[in-house]
């Protein structure tokens, strides 16, 4: 294994995280099983108090995770360096089996315990606390999830081989590529990018419909298009090279790190929309339809500079 | 109006360090009621007053303040009942040495927003009621036990609560300083408050306006 100072970090940290995480698991477990809100014996004034105990580390480990979501991109981005034929994170990602499962399952994680900090906020509003056993349901099953994350990441770093020599970005996102990313970036990019605004349009329409579940599964499909718009057709304008297709480089000093910015907006914006599959709230939507549209925006604003620029597409 | 149902309380460092305040303790305060509850050091007074004012929960049992279960409150819930219901009286007073009695007094409205004159309104009314208005702008670390206590005393009513706990009021007063208390007691009384006083000060005992007198002893209620 690599043992550069980052995955140093990314392994120790990995390690206090899951000490607290089991603690949390067995709590939550216990809190499920027996909390009965109407019983007032001494067990549930226990479950009551561990039931805070459990909620704020759930809390601090998802505080620790969102930075440490950007540090692991921040160390894959480093790691480039130290393996042949890696431009980027892209590479370092290819590399192994592990990198992609491991990458979606990070994101889909922080989905998870960004709902879970909802259903949190939620229940602590409301004095009869009506969430308590469905939030430590959710995070019991969220739990093996995050413990299958840093898992593959052991794995996954485990098994970076230094010496052999892997695809950058270039191969790994093109259209003749073999993987099955390639069979979405060959597709008629007017088609992706009528899907892309038409969903973006869409997410307006339930607004005013004030239909929640639309709006939710809008921002699902949302999230999908958005990153195969993003490699194959916003990217190759934010790097100015119509066969530079890859959702990392940009998160570089090159690219003014404007990456991390795009990916938070695209992050919030779903991640508010997907919350209202939980409870209609105007905030809600509004807070979804402000970070979408920045990230719309954001990403728009590459392709419409450089046609003013040059006068012509990509 | 004030419930408690089966409740214990037992305080536990470790499984050598137990010690049991209230053992199963049932009982109920009407509106309005002044009750007194005597008893030595030890027999359970403060934490009675403690669970009623939620700044503890107890180990078992159920506390029902208005049909409201306020033992099963989360913090901030307990938080915003003592704020809108509870005006206790601490044996030590609990003020802020350096603070002015004004800006003693001032606190408990902070968390409710009113405008400056709204606040200051309340504050001057209070500070009249209970004759501390011309030591404003003292620090309280500056004033006597008396003055002190009546600083206490309109810190606990500024915020007109229906609920007045008063844990060992005259503990630290002289004989006097306790009789001009049992004074503002009896006026607090006459606006239809409950109140609840922990004492095993003789003076309280067979007052008139003094609706009961509970005895306690090792946790438990002497019948």
């Amino acid at each position: 294994m690599i043992l550069s100072p980052e995955i140093l970090t990314l392994l120790i940290l990995n390690a206090i995280l899951t000490f607290f995480a089991i603690i949390a698991f067995y709590l939550s477990l216990r809190i499920f099983w027996k909390y009965d809100k109407n019983s007032s014996a001494k067990s549930q004034y226990e479950l009551e108090s561990q039931s805070y105990l459990a909620a704020t580390i759930i809390k601090y480990i998802f505080a620790i995770k969102i930075p440490l979501f950007l540090f692991f991109i921040f160390t894959l981005d480093k790691l480039s360096g130290s393996i042949v034929g890696a431009m980027c994170a892209a590479g370092v990602v290819d590399a192994t089996d592990y990198g992609t499962p491991l990458l979606m399952l990070k994101i889909l994680n922080l989905y998870l315990f960004a709902y879970w900090i909802v259903l949190h906020n939620e229940d602590s509003k409301d004095e009869n606390q009506p969430y308590v056993r469905e939030k430590f349901a959710f995070y019991c099953v969220a739990f093996f999830l995050f413990i299958g994350e840093i898992v593959l990441e052991f794995v996954m770093f485990d098994a970076i081989d230094i010496k052999s020599v892997v695809d950058c970005c270039g191969v790994i996102y093109s259209s003749s590529s073999a993987s099955y990313l390639s069979y979405f970036l060959n597709m008629n990019q007017l088609v992706l990018l009528t899907l892309f605004y038409t969903l973006f349009l869409l997410m307006f329409l339930f607004y005013k419909l004030k239909n929640r579940y639309a709006f939710t599964l809008v921002n699902l499909f949302f999230i999908i298009v958005s990153l195969i718009t993003l490699i194959s057709f916003f990217g190759t304008y934010i790097y100015e090279l119509p066969t530079h297709k890859c959702p990392f480089c940009f998160l570089q000093k090159d690219y003014h790190y404007i990456g991390y910015i795009l990916y938070a907006f695209l992050f919030l914006g779903t991640f508010y929309g997907l919350t209202l599959a939980f409870k209609e709230r105007e905030e809600g939507y509004k807070l979804s339809l402000f970070f979408n549209s920045a990230y719309t925006i954001g990403v728009s604003i590459y392709p419409a500079l450089y046609y003013f620029k040059n006068g012509v597409w990509l | 109006m004030i419930e408690l149902k089966n409740i214990s309380k037992i305080y536990e460092s470790n499984e050598n360090n137990r010690v049991t305040a209230l053992k199963d303790v049932s009982i109920n305060f009407k509106e309005g009621e002044l009750i007194l509850l005597k008893g030595p050091s030890g027999s359970g007074k403060s934490t009675m007053l403690s669970l009623i004012a939620a700044l503890s929960k107890p180990t078992s049992g159920e506390v029902i303040v208005d049909t409201k279960r306020i033992s099963k409150l989360a913090d901030t819930f307990a938080a915003t009942y003592r704020r809108n219901n509870i005006g206790f009286i601490f044996q030590k007073y609990n003020l802020i040495p350096n603070l002015s009695v004004e800006d003693n007094i001032l606190l408990p409205l902070i968390p409710l927003n009113l405008s400056e004159d709204e606040a200051q309104k309340h504050v001057k009314s209070v500070m009249e009621k209970f004759h501390i208005a011309h030591k404003k702008e003292i620090a309280v670390k500056s004033l006597s036990g008396g003055e002190q206590q009546r600083v206490a005393i309109a810190r606990a009513n500024v915020n007109k609560p229906k609920i007045i706990l008063a844990d060992e009021p005259t503990a630290n007063l002289d004989k006097e300083l306790s009789l001009k208390f049992i004074e503002i007691l009896r006026e607090l009384k006459s606006q239809n408050k409950t109140i609840i006083v922990a004492t095993h000060d003789p003076l309280f005992f067979g007052l008139d306006f003094v609706d009961r007198e509970i005895e306690m002893l090792n946790g438990e209620l002497l019948v």
